[in-house]
C-alpha cells in the first residue's frame, strides 16, 4: 500500500511539474529569428507581412517570425517584461520614447561597428542622427521619421469659402493666423481643428517654434517652467475655451471616433496630427490637403521615429543584422514611404531623383513637394531624447489636468517639471 | 500506524500528506513564496533586469510622500464607496422584488445576471461608447428629459462615477441571486406570523427580512469590498486612469510601476499597501459583526 | 383596500421595478448587437437609432482580417478547460483531506489557505510573473493555466462541501479496508457533484474572461485569449466601431448560450456560494 501510494503521489506531482517544461526546441538548419512591432494600423500590418516574405526569398536559410506586439505604452511594457524574462525578439521596434532608457539597460546589441561598416551616420537626416546616436553609440536603426503635420478637408474649406493652407513653409500661418482661419471654419457642426491639446505627440513642436524647451542640453532637467511653454499651453486651451474652435480636449479620440475620422466626415476642418495619419487618409479617398504647423515663431516640425533594434541576447546577431539592413533598406522603407505611412530619414532620398522613386501624387498630392525640406530638417522631437519613459505619462496628466479641469497654469508647469525631475533621477539612478 | 483514540480510527498523515500534494505544491509555489518574495521585494529597488538593490524602507517612505499614492488610495476608496452601498441596495431591492411568485421570474433573472457572465472588455466596449458625449446613448436618454448630461468619462470630476456605475451594473444580478438564496432561506413562518399580527410589508421587511438576511448582507459585502479594492480592468479598458489621474486606482498604479516604469520594488510596496488596507477592512468587518466563527 | 387590490398592486410594483432593471442591464447588449450590424456614419448619427439603413454583415466577416477569432478562441477553450479540470481535482483532494482525514498540523495548514484568500491577487501578481520568467513560460499558455490550477478558494468551497458529509461514512469504509484515495474517488467526488458543478462554473467564468492575466503573460498575439484579442482590436490609431461591436457579440455568444442552457446550474452555483454551511 505505500509503494501505491509514494507512487501516485510521484505521479501527480510530475504531472504538474512536467508540464512546467513542455517548451519544445526546434532543431533545424534554417535560422529562426523572431521579430516584434506593433499594430499600427492594418494597412501597416500588410506591408510588414510583406516585407518580410520578401526578405525570406531573398534569405531562404533565415525565416522571420513576426509577433505584432500590442499598441502604445503597452508595448514598451511588453518589451520590458520580454527583457526580463529572457524572451526578448532578436529583432524588434523600439519607441524613440525608451530607446534612451532600453539601452541604459543593456537590453538592446550595440550595432555601432556594424552600423559604420555598412552606413555612414552622416547620411541620416539631423533628427534621427541625433536620435540614433547615444554618445556616438549605435543600438539601433532609425527606422524612417515622421512629423506633426497640419492635415485639412478641402471640402469644408470650398463650403465655408476659405482659401487653403500654403503648403510652402514661407508662406506658412502664424499661430494667430491660424486661429482666425479656425474660427471662420466653426459653425454648430463643424470644429475648426482639433489636435492641438493631443500633447503627446504635436506639444514639443509647438515648444519649440516659440522658442521654449523641454529639457536642459544634459536632459537631466525638465524645463517646462518658462513664459514660452505657459504661452503655449495658454494658447492651445484658448482655440477651445476663447475661440470655441476645438472639441473638448481629446474626446472623441478618448471615446471612440478616431480623429482621422473626424476630418473624413468633415466634423472638424483641420486636424494636428502625426505624419503617419497620411497612409489612412489618402487611402480613405477624401479630398485631404496637408499644411506645415502654425508658427509661433520659428517655421518648424519636429521629428522622430522608432528603431529597428536587436536584442543583446540574441543568438543569431548575423542573421539579425542581416534582417535589420533590409528592413532599413529601400524594399522595406521605400514600400512604406509611398504609402504615406512614413517618411524617408536619409538626406540621400531627398534629392529630387531619389524623390522621384517614393513620391506618389495619389497619396502625397501636390503639397508633400513643398514641405520635403520642411520634414528632412525637422528638429529631433525633445521626448525623443529622454531619459525617463515615464515623461510622457507624466505629461498627459498633468496637461490634462490644466486642459479639462482649469488646474493653474503655474502649478500645471511646476508639477511637470518637479514629477518629470523625479522620474529622471529615478531613472538615472537604477 | 498508530491508533487515536475518538471517533476516527488511525491516523491518516501520510495518505494525507500524499492526497495533498499537487495542492500544496502550486500553492507553496503560486501563492506561498510569490507574497513573501514581494514582501522582500518591496524593501528593494527592482528594474527586472539589474539585480534587485535593497533599499530599507525607502519604498514606504516613499509612497508616503508620492501624492499620487494618496490620490490612488483616495479615489479606490471613493469607489468602493461608490460601488459597494449602493450595488447591495439595488441587489437587495431587486432580490425583494423577485422574491415572490411573479410572472417572467425567469427571464427576469437572466437579464440581471448577463452582465455578471460578460467580459470586463466588452462591458468596456460597449459602455465607452454609451459614455460618449457627444453620440452616447445615454446623454441622448438625459436630453430626453432636456437635462444635458455630463461627459462622464472624460471629465475628471464624473470619470470615476462613471466606471462605478459600469462596476454596480455588472455585479448587481450577481449579487441579486446571492441575497435571492438568503431570502430563500428564510422560513415562510415567520411572515405568515408577522401577517397574523397584522404587521405591514415594510414591518415585515424591517423586522423579519433585514435580521436574518445578516449573514447573506455581511458576506457580500466583505466580497464586494474585497471586489472594489482590487478594481482594475474597467479602469484599464476604458479610461487608462485618466483624465490625470481623476480614476487611477491602487491597482492600476501598481501595474504601471511594475509593468511600464520599471519599478518593481515600488510596485511591491504598493501591493503590501493593498494588502494592509483590504486586511484592516476585513478584520474590521468582522469585528463588527462577531462573525469570525462563521468564515471559519 | 382589499387584499386582493393590495397584493396586485404590489405585483405592480414589482414588475416596474424589475422591468425598468431589466431594460438597463439589456440596453448595452442591445446596443451592441445593433451597431454591430451598421455603418460606420451611422454609428455616429445622433439621435442614436436602433437600425441602419440597411443591414450590414460585412461587419462580421470583416472579422476574420482583423481578429483572429479562431485562435483566441481555441486558446480560451485550451486554458480555461486545464484550469477548471485541474482546480477542481486539486481543490476537491485537498478539500476532502481537509475535511475527513486525520493528520498532525491540519489545521494550521488549513488556516494558512484561509489567510491567503484575504491576500489580493495582484500582491502575487509580480513575483508571479518574474518566477515564470525564470522558468522560460512567459508568453505560453502555461503561464496562464499552471497558477490557476490551484485555488485556495476552490480549496474552501469543497471543503465546506465535504465537511457535511457524516464521518460515519468514511470511518465504515475505512473499517472495510479502503484507503483513503479510494474513498474520496469512490464514495466523497459523486456526493460532491453539485459542488463541483459550482466550481467549476466559476472557475470557467473566472477563466475565460480574465483579461489582466494574459494582459501581462502572453506578448505574442497568436497566443492571445479572447479578452485580450478583443482588446488589441481597440487599436492606437483608429477603430472600426462597427467591426468591434461585432467582434463583442461574437466574444459573447458562447458564454451566453452556455449560460442560457445550463441557467439553473449557474443559479444554483452562484447561490450556493453566498450559503455557509
Amino acid at each position: 500500500m505505500k509503494r501505491r501510494m509514494i507512487a501516485g503521489s510521484m505521479t501527480a506531482l510530475m504531472v504538474v511539474l512536467a508540464l512546467g517544461m513542455g517548451v519544445a526546441v526546434q532543431a533545424d538548419d534554417v535560422v529562426e529569428l523572431t521579430f516584434m512591432g506593433w499594430e499600427a494600423s492594418p494597412l501597416e500590418t500588410q506591408a510588414v507581412e510583406d516585407g518580410i516574405a520578401a526578405f525570406e526569398a531573398q534569405y531562404p536559410n533565415i525565416k522571420v517570425n513576426y509577433t505584432p506586439g500590442l499598441a502604445g505604452s503597452e508595448y514598451n511594457a511588453k518589451l520590458l517584461s520580454s527583457a526580463a524574462a529572457g524572451s526578448l525578439p532578436d529583432v524588434m521596434f523600439v519607441s524613440s520614447e525608451s530607446y534612451r532608457e532600453f539601452a541604459a539597460k543593456g537590453v538592446l546589441m550595440e550595432l555601432t561597428d556594424l552600423f559604420d561598416d555598412n552606413y555612414s551616420l552622416d547620411d541620416f537626416i539631423e533628427s534621427s542622427q541625433t536620435i540614433m546616436s547615444i554618445d556616438g553609440h549605435v543600438y539601433g536603426v532609425s527606422a524612417c521619421t515622421v512629423s506633426p503635420i497640419v492635415y485639412y478637408n478641402r471640402d469644408v474649406f470650398d463650403a465655408a469659402g476659405i482659401d487653403y493652407p500654403s503648403a510652402d513653409p514661407a508662406n506658412c500661418w502664424t499661430i494667430d493666423e491660424f486661429r482666425e482661419v479656425a474660427k471662420q471654419l466653426t459653425t454648430d457642426d463643424i470644429y475648426g481643428v482639433y489636435g492641438l491639446e493631443s500633447v503627446a505627440d504635436t506639444l514639443n513642436a509647438q515648444i519649440l517654434s516659440n522658442g521654449g524647451t523641454r529639457y536642459t542640453d544634459d536632459f537631466m532637467h525638465s524645463t517646462m517652467n518658462s513664459p514660452e511653454v505657459k504661452e503655449v499651453l495658454e494658447t492651445i486651451k484658448a482655440v477651445r475655451t476663447e475661440d470655441g474652435s476645438a472639441p473638448d480636449a481629446s474626446t472623441l479620440d478618448a471615446v471612440g471616433m478616431s480623429a482621422k475620422q473626424m476630418l473624413q466626415t468633415g466634423k472638424v476642418a483641420m486636424l494636428v496630427d502625426g505624419s503617419w495619419s497620411l497612409q489612412e487618409l489618402a487611402a480613405s479617398g477624401m479630398n485631404i490637403g496637408m499644411a506645415p504647423l502654425p508658427s509661433y515663431g520659428e517655421v518648424l516640425t519636429t521629428g522622430q521615429a522608432h528603431l529597428h533594434a536587436i536584442a543583446s541576447t540574441t543568438e543569431h546577431p548575423e542573421e539579425a543584422w542581416q534582417f535589420l539592413q533590409f528592413l532599413s533598406g529601400m524594399d522595406y522603407q521605400g514600400a512604406l514611404v509611398k504609402t504615406g505611412l512614413w517618411m524617408p530619414n536619409r538626406y540621400s532620398m531627398y534629392e529630387d531623383a531619389a524623390v522621384e522613386q517614393w513620391y506618389d501624387e495619389s497619396v502625397h498630392g501636390d503639397s508633400y513637394r513643398q514641405m520635403l525640406d520642411y520634414f528632412m530638417n525637422a528638429k529631433v522631437d525633445p521626448s525623443a531624447l529622454q531619459l525617463a519613459t515615464q515623461a510622457r505619462d507624466i505629461l498627459i496628466e498633468e496637461t490634462d489636468m490644466f486642459f479639462k479641469m482649469d488646474q493653474d497654469i503655474d502649478v500645471t508647469v511646476e508639477n511637470l517639471d518637479t514629477r518629470i525631475d523625479a522620474a529622471i533621477q529615478d531613472a538615472v539612478a537604477q | 500506524m498508530k491508533t487515536k483514540k475518538k471517533g476516527r480510527l488511525r491516523d491518516d498523515s501520510r495518505w494525507a500528506w500524499a492526497m495533498l500534494l499537487p495542492n500544496i505544491v502550486g500553492f507553496i509555489m503560486f501563492m506561498v513564496v510569490p507574497v513573501v518574495a514581494t514582501f522582500v521585494l518591496s524593501f528593494t529597488k527592482y528594474d527586472m533586469l539589474t539585480p534587485p538593490k535593497f533599499v530599507g524602507v525607502q519604498n514606504y517612505i516613499d509612497m508616503a510622500t508620492d501624492p499620487i499614492v494618496w490620490q490612488v488610495t483616495g479615489n479606490t476608496l471613493l469607489y468602493t464607496l461608490l460601488t459597494v452601498p449602493v450595488g447591495m441596495c439595488i441587489s437587495l431591492l431587486l432580490a425583494v422584488m423577485l422574491d415572490q411568485k411573479i410572472a417572467f421570474r425567469r427571464f427576469y433573472r437572466a437579464a440581471f445576471f448577463l452582465p455578471a457572465i460578460t467580459s470586463m472588455v466588452v462591458v468596456a466596449i460597449v459602455w465607452q461608447w454609451i459614455y460618449n458625449p457627444d453620440y452616447g446613448i445615454l446623454n441622448y436618454f438625459l436630453s430626453i428629459f432636456g437635462i444635458k448630461g455630463p461627459k462622464w468619462l472624460l471629465d475628471t470630476r464624473t470619470s470615476l462615477v462613471s466606471l462605478a456605475i459600469v462596476g454596480i451594473w455588472k455585479s448587481a444580478g450577481y449579487n441579486m441571486l446571492i441575497f435571492l438564496s438568503g431570502l430563500q432561506g428564510i422560513s415562510t413562518t415567520y411572515y405568515e406570523a408577522a401577517e397574523l399580527d397584522g404587521a405591514g410589508k415594510w414591518a415585515q421587511f424591517r423586522y423579519i427580512t433585514v435580521p436574518m438576511l445578516k449573514p447573506t448582507t455581511f458576506f457580500i459585502f466583505v466580497m464586494s469590498m474585497i471586489g472594489s479594492f482590487q478594481v482594475f480592468d474597467q479602469v484599464m479598458l476604458m479610461t487608462k486612469g485618466g483624465p490625470g489621474r481623476s480614476s487611477s486606482v491602487l491597482v492600476h498604479y501598481l501595474y504601471q510601476n511594475a509593468f511600464q516604469y520599471f519599478k518593481l520594488g515600488y510596485a511591491c510596496a504598493i501591493a503590501y499597501l493593498l494588502f494592509f488596507i483590504i486586511m484592516a477592512i476585513t478584520l474590521f468587518n468582522m469585528r463588527m459583526e462577531k462573525n469570525m466563527r462563521e468564515i471559519y | 383596500m382589499s387584499m386582493k387590490t393590495k397584493k396586485l398592486l404590489i405585483k405592480i410594483v414589482a414588475h416596474v421595478v424589475l422591468l425598468i432593471g431589466a431594460f438597463t442591464m439589456l440596453v448595452p447588449f442591445i446596443w451592441m448587437l445593433s451597431s454591430s450590424f451598421k455603418s460606420l456614419g451611422e454609428v455616429f448619427v445622433f439621435p442614436p437609432t436602433l437600425f441602419g439603413e440597411k443591414i450590414i454583415w460585412e461587419n462580421y466577416t470583416k472579422i476574420s482580417s482583423r481578429f483572429d477569432y479562431f485562435a483566441y478562441f481555441l486558446n480560451s477553450v485550451k486554458v480555461s478547460a486545464w484550469v477548471v479540470v485541474f482546480q477542481v481535482f486539486t481543490s476537491a483532494t485537498a478539500g476532502f483531506v481537509f475535511a475527513k482525514l486525520n493528520f498532525k498540523g491540519r489545521d494550521k495548514v488549513f488556516l494558512l489557505y484561509l489567510a491567503t484568500m484575504m491576500i489580493p491577487f495582484h500582491v502575487t501578481v509580480i513575483t508571479n510573473y518574474l518566477q515564470m520568467s525564470k522558468y522560460g513560460l512567459v508568453n505560453t499558455l502555461w503561464s496562464l493555466m499552471l497558477p490557476a490550477s490551484v485555488s485556495a478558494f476552490g480549496t474552501f468551497l469543497m471543503r465546506q462541501f465535504f465537511i457535511t458529509l457524516p464521518n460515519e461514512l468514511v470511518d465504515a469504509a475505512k473499517i472495510d479496508g479502503c484507503n483513503p484515495f479510494t474513498i474520496f474517488i469512490r464514495i466523497a467526488l459523486p456526493m460532491a457533484k453539485s459542488t463541483i458543478a459550482t466550481l467549476s462554473i466559476f472557475c470557467f467564468m473566472g477563466v475565460w474572461n480574465d483579461y489582466f492575466t494574459p494582459l501581462i503573460y502572453i506578448n505574442d498575439s497568436r497566443k492571445y485569449t479572447l479578452p485580450l484579442g478583443l482588446a488589441s482590436m481597440k487599436g492606437m490609431y483608429s477603430t472600426d466601431w462597427p467591426v468591434l461591436m461585432s467582434a463583442s457579440v461574437i466574444a459573447v455568444l458562447p458564454v451566453l448560450i452556455a449560460f442560457l442552457l445550463a441557467q439553473d446550474a449557474f443559479v444554483k452555483g452562484v447561490m450556493m456560494s453566498g450559503l455557509k454551511e
